[in-house]
């Protein structure tokens, strides 16, 4: 009993780690068409962003410092992600595969920029020394670190959910999600929207990166590309533009993962795109598919 | 495309210097490095051949190709190691599961389309990454890759001083492909893949199955990029996993936006580019000026990915169509010059 649930919550831990990733692609692609497969970029510069706060700006990790390295990476990379669309994606307006294609090169770009400036090898982020703890659930012994990526997970998700559904420019993305064309067509500034949802993914993506630096005990320009894979497996099985879809998806792939990993090594990597190709096979659209472009 | 009375004797040309070079005295090319580096550049030329006959022709965006090329690789230095084979037979074995494999998946891919059939095809690419790379099985040898016995390899392929025939072999197989590619192209089952491209909905209304069209474009473009990797098994000597990760597919892509798609020669162009470029890019950054320059500059100059990153990102912003595309174009605007 005590393993099931330190596999569970470590599991849900994973899940969040993987809807912070994904919901950003999700949001694009499903208001704009966009595949983005910058989007690892996005979490590459967030988790170097947070590294520069946690050594360089602060060198005592408290919680605080903590708390603004994810604030920087998120907002760092949300900026990029603006620069990005602005100078690249703008240009190409509705040539989809082109856009692709492009956010293909700045990955790359990216990745050497970054490995040119920095070198390949992984840096440490440094952390609050509570985040080595642990929490005793029952008879389970549980690392504190999954309970922080389950949190920050659930504060954004409720943010981006209430952002969509409460305020003018998430009235306009849910629109343009569901017929982009029509909101265009009724006079409505589209392209105030695909700035926000480009601001939104990137700054997920950001903090993101700052998380996943601590998941994965270091921060390296080749952490967005693994991570990339994953967020879009997410994106199709939650189903393109839907945020509630990619955090359901992403729980069930971070659960899936983490059991099937504890039962065999490595079969969970194998398990997710088992699950992804069984859910495009029967459902195309996945799990709550707004969009079928 | 290019007018087959001009670009026969060009490309005949083009090819028999390069076999030749290695055997004629003392130039660049009769070293064994640069031999090495040629051969693979070369397959690289023709598997980018096969993505683009996915890509440029059929219009079929899939993100898992490196899958039957490392299937191809894989498959033959399984059945020379394990089972005893001749390493002939081996490869037609290879090419023959391949081709299987490739029905399967892209059967069930191809029920999808567009990006959602990329997402698949990347998914089926990466269940054959983790295959490879975790060794289910045990017939991979995981993360260390596979090195073929050397010892049922003809032995004019061993050895550094026999590299000039491992090259003759990859040149030999490019161009192989290269006039299957040319076949299959214009055929009319070709003539259907880029009907295809252009407008399915038109095709099904003149009576002919899409699908069936496509399952044919993939099965046949996965069988000659087994081919290929079965080729790349002998010249590079070991299977490794690498070759089978996403980073593959992703780099075909380049090449073949980098080169220009529908063009034939500029899949292969790019190919051979690419692959050069971001092997040598290294060598050459290391001890030029690239070390004078402050490290925020010459730093990611040194990454070849950096540049050639760069490059893709400008041909697909302002000049799509890549290299043959802008020798297409600027070749037109010289005809009509006087019009």
């Amino acid at each position: 009993m005590s393993t099931f649930l330190l596999i569970l919550v470590t599991g849900v831990g994973l899940g969040a780690l993987y809807f912070l990733v994904a919901s950003g692609l999700s949001l694009i692609y499903g208001l704009m068409g966009v595949l983005n497969f910058a989007h690892g970029s996005f979490l590459t510069i967030g988790a170097f962003s947070g590294l520069w706060i946690s050594t360089k700006v602060f060198p005592n990790p408290t919680t605080w410092t903590f708390l603004a390295s994810m604030l920087a990476g998120g907002i760092v990379a949300g900026l990029f992600a603006l620069l990005m669309e602005q100078l690249v994606i703008n240009r190409l307006y509705n040539r989809h595969i082109d856009q692709a294609l492009v956010t293909v090169g700045v990955s790359l770009v990216v990745t050497a920029l970054l490995g040119g400036w920095f070198g390949f090898d992984a840096r440490f982020l440094p952390t609050p020394l509570w985040f080595m703890k642990a929490v005793t659930i029952g008879d389970a012994i549980i690392p504190i670190d999954r309970f922080i990526y389950i949190a920050v997970a659930a504060i954004l998700l409720i943010a981006m959910l209430s952002i969509l559904r409460f305020t003018r420019i998430g009235l306009i993305i849910r629109a343009g999600v569901e017929n982009r064309s029509m909101v265009s067509a009724l006079g409505i500034n589209v392209r105030l929207a695909f700035s926000t949802v480009f601001f939104i993914g990137g700054f997920a993506a950001g903090v993101g990166g700052v998380l996943i630096s601590v998941f994965s005990y270091g921060v390296s320009p080749l952490m967005g590309g693994s991570w990339l894979i994953y967020g879009f497996i997410v994106v199709v099985v939650g189903g393109m533009g839907s945020i509630a879809g990619s955090a359901i998806a992403a729980m069930l792939i971070g659960i899936t993962n983490q059991f099937a990993n504890y039962y065999v090594t490595g079969l969970g990597d194998f398990v997710v795109v088992i699950i992804l190709a069984a859910v495009l096979l029967t459902k195309p659209t996945g799990l709550l598919g707004k969009v079928s472009h | 495309m290019l007018r087959w009375k001009y670009s026969r004797p060009l490309l005949i040309a083009i090819t028999v210097i390069f076999a030749i070079l290695p055997f004629a005295g003392d130039n660049p090319l009769s070293k064994a490095g640069l031999q090495q580096t040629m051969a693979v550049a070369f397959l690289f030329g023709a598997l980018a051949l096969t993505y683009d006959l996915l890509f440029g022709f059929t219009g079929l965006l899939s993100f898992g190709h490196a899958l039957y090329f490392a299937s191809g690789m894989y498959v033959t230095a399984i059945l020379i190691n394990d089972f005893n084979v001749h390493f002939l037979l081996a490869i037609v074995g290879a090419i023959f599961f391949t081709s299987l494999l490739a029905a399967l998946t892209g059967g069930a891919a191809l029920r999808t389309s567009g990006i959602t059939f990329a997402m698949v095809t990347l998914a089926f690419g990466q269940a054959g990454h983790v295959v490879v790379a975790r060794d289910f099985g045990g017939f991979t040898n995981g993360d260390d890759g596979l090195p073929v016995n050397p010892d049922r390899l003809p032995d004019f392929f061993i050895g550094v001083v026999n590299t000039k025939y491992l090259y003759l072999l990859a040149l030999g197989v490019l161009v192989f492909i290269y006039f299957a590619a040319w076949w299959i192209t214009e055929s009319s089952a070709g003539r259907v893949f880029a009907a295809l491209r252009d407008n399915e909905q038109r095709v099904s209304v003149l009576g002919l199955n899409p699908n069936r069209f496509k399952l044919l474009s993939f099965v046949l473009s996965a069988a000659m990029a087994a081919l290929i990797g079965a080729t790349m098994l002998i010249v590079s000597g070991s299977g490794s996993p690498r070759y089978a990760a996403a980073d593959i597919t992703i780099a075909l892509l380049l090449m073949v936006i980098l080169g220009g798609p529908i063009t034939r020669w500029g899949a292969v162009l790019g190919g051979i580019l690419y692959s050069v470029l971001s092997t040598r890019l290294n060598f050459i950054s290391e001890g030029t000026a690239l070390n004078s320059l402050p490290r925020f500059i010459g730093g990611p100059l040194a990454e070849p990915a950096f540049t050639l990153g760069l490059i893709f990102i400008l041909i697909v912003m302002f000049a799509p169509g890549g290299i043959s595309g802008a020798y297409y174009r600027a070749r037109f605007k010289y005809l009509n010059k006087g019009k």
